[in-house]
């Protein structure tokens, strides 16, 4: 930081080096916060994390006991530690009491990427519901064919408002907020749905994985290009079946056969992650194997993440540093970072208790988000150099208990 | 101050980023074309040095300037990306003299990352393709049609992750890059890419070459007939080629900038980040390269960029020292020498500058004379348009000086006048008449013979103290408060009137508007008219100017105002320039008093200490005051003004409008910080010194104190090793009623990522000497420090700490650390020991400079070249809304800014509207000086109407968008400006033709002459 800012003020590195020099530095370097703490308000595993993407201010966590919850993770609620520790409560909860409350466990719980007023969550109840977020009610629901596994909306999107929904069914629907029905169902899984992502470069691609174990092909699914407008058109939909195809012979014909197994994953691909950029995606399978996948090519990079152990049975949410350096993945009780080009583990975060289902990275802050099967939420952030202050703290605490004891 | 604001530059971007040399202009003109961030500056190189054709601010920061050649045309046309994605091709249209575009458009994608490394634009020698490499991993296309129309673009993916460089390589049948990268293991290899345009994808190249000089970072491709390229590295560079491959050691250095010499490619210039400018040769057999050669020519500014121009003379562009043009010395075996042809002012990291605004004076001519009482200037007929003579008066003796065939000043007599005696009044008068006053007698005399036509004697027993005359009349005043008034007649001195006054007269002034007294203690007064308004100025002893309205008809006085000018005894003067009245006051701070709109304006006069002026008159108007003056012989002082310095006489032309003027303190070191302390009249800075001599680069910090008036260093402070001053800061604290410097420091071990500890040291200026009083401490470094009601507040790593100021038992005094903070703060409240957070802007930016404008508005910089405001809402009704800071304003500056300072680059004077309006400036990394002002919401709503329809009437060179080029822009979001005026454009009007200022005029349904006021006014602000 300091040889940065000294560097950027004599003008000898761009400002967006600068930037990009210090976030790097700064998440290189996290651990568990000594300065900030989430005050969980589940009883259940966290399933799902995500900080709003307008401000950057509001984190939200679906769990397993159906709640789900709000954090400001920039304003603290309470001190503690001689106002060194920032604990941060809940703002709201909504649970099970709640007149629109899901019934069974919370699978996914995202944002509506234009702005907080809106969130979106996927139950295992076979619904989807659409929330405001100010008066905690739902505007809307969507009934699901099967358990909800992923929801994902498109965080680039300006033209429209599709929620996709990969649920225990073969196909990928499409729910479209602006008219309350489905827009789209789009096939090409043989099993139920386990991870989605939108493209992070169109917003008309979404990229999905299957549980089907039988074909390692399917598990990185192609591209699925979808018209803009009225999806009940019978030409769109032409349009689209006709460009699968298409995609898939030109960029990655292999995939279709048994040719190309290897590259594949040896069954149920559990996550996804795109790049910010939106030019790789990652992904990760219950054989415990991490990949990297060129978007537009569809050829897998073959980078060797070095092995650890996924959780195999639930999905997990992945998540990925702002300059794609970084992918922060679930591994059974850690969370773990990779260096996205070499593949090496960078870092190991213990701090749960139980396996972490979900990361979420701040890019902001430089700070990261676990949930996990204890029902904790941990931050991890660069640390402050305010130890020793604790500690100083921590005495004078020790030393008035024992100036009680003796004045007892 | 308010949240409307109006940003305006005072002094434009001097970093040079690019350079390049081609026919741009016509196809046998030369020109050299500068970038400078966000200005293009076009020069043709003639004879007698370069020629300015062109000046132009482009709407972005420019990231890639080419010039390129199409097939079929006959003159270069010039390539342009800034860098937010847009691009554009212009031409010269020799009929109108001015820059046309040929293309334009917007090459940004939804998709990818950023460049660290910054954009890259290449053009194909053969121009089938322009290539880009905005995005990590993406290198788009603009490929040219046969007519050398641009076609749509597209990307081509590329592999290579951390791209250094790319260019083309010169003599391929097919467009061919080569890419020099970095891997994930830090290694650097060079590929090379066909770009086969049919399938928009790239096919391997001819070679490759791997595991260059970890230092690998610029490619030069040599044309034919050699081809390939050059990689210049840390320690090596590479000569390589699909046939070739040779290598030669360097010393150490890093290169930042090369010059191709010859058309055939075969010597560079390379310059290094020491200002080594080093010619690299490639020697060859029949076409075939056999080795390379460098040498070292000589030492110039850190070139940014370098254009070889022609017959060796090589323009070095620099971002950190003054852009040079350098007369190599190329002669096969000699060492070369730069030698300094001309230079042009940039950011300079070993130099101070003082930078005051005001009105020049140029020197032309200066003669050695000591002890000048007074000076006057006359001429040798009455219709003779310019004043011949100059008579210097000295305390025994009167001089005449004229200037001769030569343009010399030479000494010469008038017979008629006594020259042994103190020349108290001189002027000219009627029927071809010269009038002396000296302290005998009045003394007429024939401007054509030179004789003494007629005289008049004091009476005796008195002697003349003061006197003043015009053409017709003279008034002088004697000892014992006697007041003469004489007439002039044809060869006759008539005594007209004779009054005694109480006391002694002090000063006098006479001019056709009527006599006038009035008993002030004032030193000078003055009777003029601006603009057909009479008024009188009275200068008093302590450097105060009182100026009064007058009514002519009955001689009252009428809207006293008092502006302080100096603190030493003002003279005033009379002169004109560009056929209007002006008036010089003389005294420690000259200033220059004029009127513009009715009102009176002072304008800083920048030269030191003149104690008498003399003015000469101006009939010609002049554009150039040079240019007259060499192209008609006998003007004597045209425009120009003969001031008396400390033993020496200037004469110099007055420049015709008030601008910024710089005067560079070379000090052979970086300073860092600067603070000035009023009651000690001295600055004290932060500097360090690079010491390059040895292996290793080490840097020595210092705290240096300087006078304020001579800039010479009084005396200095080293800093331990590895310790670094980060703030400086002029305060004293309660219960002591001294002053004090406050330093910050750091230790910086090469080690350590951050500063772990660093102190805050106090001094006192005690005889010129920095006297230590005490140190504290800290756990990191002191990145900024403040003075806090009576205490100190410094940002310490992530902290914030305020600290007391004891007084110990021994008498000494100490820090001590009071209470702090952590984390973000942008607004602070102190109350009963602690520190806690007000309010917080939620939005998160990478900010560079903070100031307050006031209570409740705040005024940022970011990273991304933007400005923003932001408002605390101290009304609102829960905590939440109290506690958040909302942003109000929001601009893309397109400049880097390191510091805010409130203050005025202008005299700040009650009686105009500029005065009223509070200014914060700023500096930049690229070495703007700019000013923000707060505006009244009328006069916002005003200007915001006007900057609308200045948009359309102004087009961006380019067909760039000034509304989009303005936007608040960052990874996050793009924005309309809001709030905030563009001030450049806004004065632009002042330049525009007459009809388009009626276009204007007619869409505002505002008179012309009212706008011009009010934007002319404007600029007064800088």
């Amino acid at each position: 930081m300091w040889k940065e800012t000294r560097e950027r003020e004599f003008g000898n590195i761009r400002p967006n080096l600068f930037s990009s020099r210090i976030s790097k530095s700064r998440v290189s370097s996290i651990r568990l916060s000594n300065y900030k703490e989430i005050v969980s308000s589940h009883r259940g595993s966290v399933n799902s994390l995500q900080v709003d993407l307008t401000e950057g201010r509001y984190l939200l966590a679906g769990a397993s006991d159906a709640t789900v919850a709000v954090y400001d993770i920039e304003r603290a609620t309470d001190y503690d530690g001689g106002g060194l520790i920032a604990k941060h409560k809940s703002l709201f909860v909504v649970n099970k009491q709640h007149e629109h409350g899901h019934k069974y466990a919370i699978s996914s719980a995202i944002w509506y990427p234009i702005d907080t007023g809106l969130f979106v969550t996927g139950s295992y109840d076979h619904h989807i519901n659409v929330w405001d977020t100010n008066t905690t009610h739902v505007v809307m629901d969507f009934k699901m064919p099967g358990k909800v596994y992923r929801a994902a909306m498109s965080s680039i999107a300006r033209s429209h408002m599709l929620i996709a929904a990969g649920t225990e069914d073969v196909q990928v629907r499409l729910c479209d907020i602006a008219s309350g029905a489905f827009a789209h169902t789009l096939s090409g899984h043989r099993d139920g749905v386990m991870s989605l992502e939108w493209s992070t470069s169109s917003e008309y691609v979404l990229k999905s994985s299957s549980t089907a174990q039988s074909s390692s092909a399917k598990a990185r699914a192609p591209q699925k290009k979808l018209a803009n407008g009225n999806a009940l058109k019978p030409h769109a939909v032409c349009r689209i079946s006709s460009q699968v195809k298409t995609a898939k012979q030109r960029s990655h014909p292999g995939m279709l056969s048994s040719h190309d197994r290897a590259t594949g994953h040896y069954g149920v691909v559990t996550g996804l992650k795109v790049t910010e950029d939106g030019m790789y995606l990652l992904s990760a399978g219950s054989d415990s194997r991490l990949r990297l996948w060129d978007v537009e090519s569809g050829c897998n990079t073959l980078v060797n993440f070095e092995t650890a152990r996924l959780q195999s049975s639930k999905a997990i949410q992945m998540a990925v540093s702002q300059d794609s350096s970084l992918a922060f993945v679930p591994c059974m009780t850690t969370a773990k970072a990779f260096d996205i080009w070499s593949g090496q583990t960078k870092c190991t975060f213990r701090g749960h208790y139980e396996n972490v289902n979900c990361c979420w990275y701040d890019a902001l802050n430089q700070e990261l988000y676990t949930g996990g099967n204890d029902r904790q939420i941990l931050v991890w952030s660069p640390s402050k150099s305010i130890s020793d202050e604790v500690d100083e703290w921590r005495k004078e605490q020790a030393a008035t208990v024992d100036q009680d004891n003796w004045s007892d | 101050m308010s949240i409307w604001n109006y940003v305006v530059t005072a002094h434009k971007p001097t970093n040079v980023t690019h350079s390049c040399v081609g026919n741009f202009t016509g196809p046998q003109e030369v020109n050299l074309i500068i970038a400078k961030c966000t200005r293009i500056e076009i020069h043709l190189l003639s004879p007698q040095g370069l020629q300015p054709m062109l000046d132009v601010p482009i709407y972005g920061r420019i990231a890639t300037l080419e010039l390129f050649r199409p097939h079929g045309e006959s003159q270069d046309l010039l390539f342009i990306a800034t860098e937010r994605y847009k691009f554009c091709v212009l031409q010269w249209d020799a009929e109108t003299a001015e820059v046309i575009t040929r293309a334009m458009g917007d090459v940004s994608d939804r998709i990818g990352r950023p460049t660290d490394n910054g954009q890259i634009g290449i053009i194909d020698p053969d121009c089938r393709l322009i290539g880009l490499h905005l995005y990590d991993g993406l290198f788009k296309v603009i490929p040219f049609d046969n007519k050398g129309q641009l076609k749509e673009a597209f990307n081509i993916r590329l592999e290579e992750l951390q791209v250094l460089d790319i260019k083309f390589l010169y003599g391929c049948p097919k467009p061919t890059i080569v890419v020099l990268y970095q891997d994930n293991k830090d290694a650097r290899h060079v590929k090379t890419y066909e770009v086969a345009l049919k399938d928009k994808d790239f096919i391997e190249g001819p070679w490759s070459q791997n595991n260059l000089d970890n230092g690998a970072e610029l490619l030069i491709p040599v044309p034919p007939p050699l081809c390939g390229v050059l990689i210049i590295g840390e320690e090596t560079i590479v000569y390589c080629s699909a046939s070739a491959f040779k290598a030669i050691p360097i010393r150490p250095s890093i290169t930042r900038a090369y010059g191709r010499v010859d058309a055939d490619g075969s010597r560079y210039l390379l310059g290094d980040h020491n200002g080594l400018l080093h010619l690299l040769v490639i020697t060859h057999e029949k076409e075939k390269v056999t080795g390379l050669k460098i040498e070292l020519l000589g030492k110039t500014s850190v070139a940014s960029s370098i254009s070889y121009l022609d017959n060796a003379v090589v323009f070095v562009g620099s971002s950190y020292g003054d852009s040079q043009l350098i007369k190599l010395n190329l002669q096969p075996d000699a060492k070369g020498q730069g030698q300094v042809v001309t230079c042009s002012g940039a950011y300079k990291d070993g130099s101070l500058r003082i930078v005051r605004n005001g009105i020049g004076i140029n020197e032309q001519a200066s003669v050695e004379l000591q002890g000048i009482k007074g000076m006057w200037s006359l001429r040798s007929a009455t219709d003779d348009p310019y004043d011949t003579f100059l008579v210097v008066s000295f305390i025994s003796e009167t001089r005449i000086l004229a200037m001769n065939l030569e343009d010399e000043l030479e000494e010469t007599e008038i017979e008629g006048f006594c020259s042994n005696i103190q020349t108290l009044f001189c002027h000219d008068a009627m029927y071809d008449q010269l009038v002396q006053v000296t302290s005998n007698g009045v003394r007429l005399v024939s401007s054509t013979t030179r004789e003494l036509r007629n005289e008049w004697f004091a009476p005796a027993g008195y002697s003349i103290n003061v006197a003043t005359a015009n053409a017709t009349q003279v008034l002088l005043a004697t000892g014992g408060g006697h007041l003469v008034y004489l007439e002039i007649g044809d060869g006759v001195l008539t005594e007209v009137k004779h009054a005694q006054l109480e006391y002694d007269i002090s000063c006098l002034d006479i001019n056709p508007i009527g006599a006038f007294g009035r008993e002030i203690i004032p030193r000078s007064v003055l009777l003029c008219s601006f603009e057909g308004i009479s008024y009188l100025l009275c200068a008093l002893g302590d450097g105060h100017l009182l100026n009064f309205l007058l009514n002519t008809s009955n001689g009252e006085l009428a809207d006293r105002k008092k502006v302080s000018l100096g603190t030493q005894p003002i003279t005033l003067r009379t002169f004109s320039s560009k056929n209007a009245t002006h008036v010089f006051a003389a005294s420690d701070r000259p200033t220059v008093i004029y009127s513009s709109n009715k009102k009176l304006l002072y304008s800083n006069v920048n030269l030191k200490e003149v104690s008498h002026m003399c003015l000469s008159i101006l009939l010609l108007s002049l554009k150039g005051n040079m240019i007259a003056f060499l192209s008609v012989k006998k003007i004597f002082f045209v425009n120009s003004l003969a001031i008396a310095k400390e033993g020496e006489l200037t004469i110099g032309t007055i420049d015709d409008i008030q601008k910024l003027h710089i005067r560079s303190i070379p000090l052979g070191e970086h300073a860092r910080r600067i603070c000035h302390q009023e009651q000690t009249c001295t600055f004290a800075i932060c500097s360090l010194k690079y010491n390059q001599s040895s292996a290793e680069d080490c840097e020595m910090h210092f705290i240096r104190l300087l006078d304020d008036q001579t800039f010479e260093f009084i005396s200095t402070y080293p800093l331990d090793q590895f310790e670094c001053g980060c703030s400086i800061l002029s305060c004293s604290f309660s219960d002591d009623n001294n002053v004090y410097y406050c330093v910050g420091t750091a230790y910086v071990m090469p080690e350590e990522n951050e500063p772990t500890k660093g102190r805050i040291l106090v001094f006192a200026v005690e005889d010129g000497k920095l006297q230590l009083i005490a140190e504290k401490e800290t756990k990191g470094a002191v990145y900024s420090l403040n003075a806090f009601n009576g205490k100190l507040l410094a940002a310490i790593n992530q902290k914030i700490q305020l600290y007391k100021w004891m007084l110990r038992e021994d008498g000494s005094r100490e820090l001590q650390s009071e209470c702090g903070h952590h984390g973000h703060i942008l607004a602070l409240y102190h109350e009963e020991g602690a520190i806690e957070e007000r309010a917080r802007d939620y939005n998160a930016n990478w900010m560079s400079a903070v100031e307050i404008l006031d209570d409740d508005i705040y005024l940022g910089a970011e990273n991304n070249f933007n400005l923003f405001t932001v408002r605390k809402n101290s009304e609102g009704a829960t905590d939440e809304e109290r506690g958040r800071l909302e942003v109000v304003g929001e601009y893309h500056l397109g400049e880097f800014v390191n510091r805010f300072r409130h203050g005025s680059l202008v005299m700040r004077l009650p009686d105009s509207d500029v005065g009223q309006i509070p200014t914060v400036i700023f500096g930049t990394v690229n070495g703007v000086i700019g000013v923000i002002a707060s505006l009244p919401h009328e006069q916002y709503v005003f200007l915001e109407k006007l900057q609308t329809n200045l948009r359309k009437v102004i087009k961006g060179v380019g067909g760039l968008s000034h509304e989009q080029w303005r936007s608040f822009y960052n990874e996050k979001k793009t924005v309309d400006a809001r709030n905030f005026l563009d001030g450049d454009l806004i004065e632009s009007f002042l330049d525009l033709s007459r009809n388009r200022m009626e276009e204007i005029s007619k869409a505002m349904n505002i008179p012309v002459e009212e706008l011009m006021k009010r934007v002319e006014e404007l600029t007064r602000l800088h």
